[in-house]
């Protein structure tokens, strides 16, 4: 599915992946997971990639074998560096009053594979969930 | 997300409902909060019982409330989390950072043993 870059459109989102998902037979703790990190996946796309700019758009392609489930989330806006991304201490953000930070490291969590990759002016950000 | 406030013993009660994702959600749940404390209302139980979904702004939400609440000399605690909810409580390590109870009756029970 391709859909604009706007939180307007972030339950579709979730719920395009989650009937995919339902579809395969997965159990709804793995369906509520693959719903959250593809939120939060989306999310940072409308917020870094895009900074908040609603007429830019997202593909999103979901697939799956007997092994795994994947999801791939596809944006040309700025690229996400993952060599620069190290694991928040959530709790002393908090005590420093700082946001944010937390939806890579619950994408992290939530997913057994993360890959970002840059193909031209394409990013994209591969999530896999084994089965 | 929509909330309704009760109030039970020495505490408030605010009841979430829906889909937590912070957004113009935190601007009214912080002006609500405001309204507590100006009234003398600092001790809050937050049910999360009818919570559908929560992502990482719904959370960062919870924890500007938390702050806004402690700072005010009270506390927000939570209570009723579904398992969903409560494991992306673990998974973040917020688990640690908020009081949390299996039901309403018991947070607000807390706020009485101060």
């Amino acid at each position: 599915m391709s859909v604009k870059a706007s939180t307007e459109h972030l339950a579709e989102v979730r719920d395009f992946v989650a009937a995919h998902a339902q579809n395969i037979g997965l159990s709804q703790k793995d369906i509520s997971e693959i719903r959250l990190a593809v939120d939060e996946a989306y999310t940072n796309i409308i917020k870094h990639a895009y900074k908040n700019d609603p007429a830019k758009q997202v593909s999103i392609e979901i697939g799956s074998d007997n092994s795994k489930l994947w999801i791939s989330l596809m944006d040309h806006g700025r690229s996400f560096d993952p060599k620069k991304y190290s694991e928040p201490d959530l709790i002393k953000r908090i005590k420093q009053k700082k946001r944010g930070g937390m939806g890579v490291y619950l994408i992290k969590k939530l997913m057994d594979q993360v890959q970002y990759n840059r193909k031209g002016t394409t990013n994209e950000i591969r999530m896999v969930k084994n089965l | 997300m929509s909330f309704n406030t009760s109030e039970r013993y020495n505490s408030v009660v605010i009841e979430f409902k829906g889909n937590v994702m912070g957004g113009p959600d935190a601007v009214s749940l912080n002006e609500k909060l405001h309204e507590l404390i100006d009234d003398g209302k600092t001790n809050i139980v937050v049910d999360l019982g009818k919570v559908k979904f929560m992502n990482s702004s719904g959370l960062g939400m919870l924890i500007g409330a938390l702050t806004t609440m402690r700072k005010a000399g009270g506390d927000l605690r939570i209570a009723n989390a579904t398992d969903k909810i409560e494991s992306l409580l673990i998974v973040t390590k917020l688990i640690t950072v908020f009081k949390h109870f299996k039901s309403v009756e018991e947070a607000a029970e807390s706020f009485q043993e101060n």
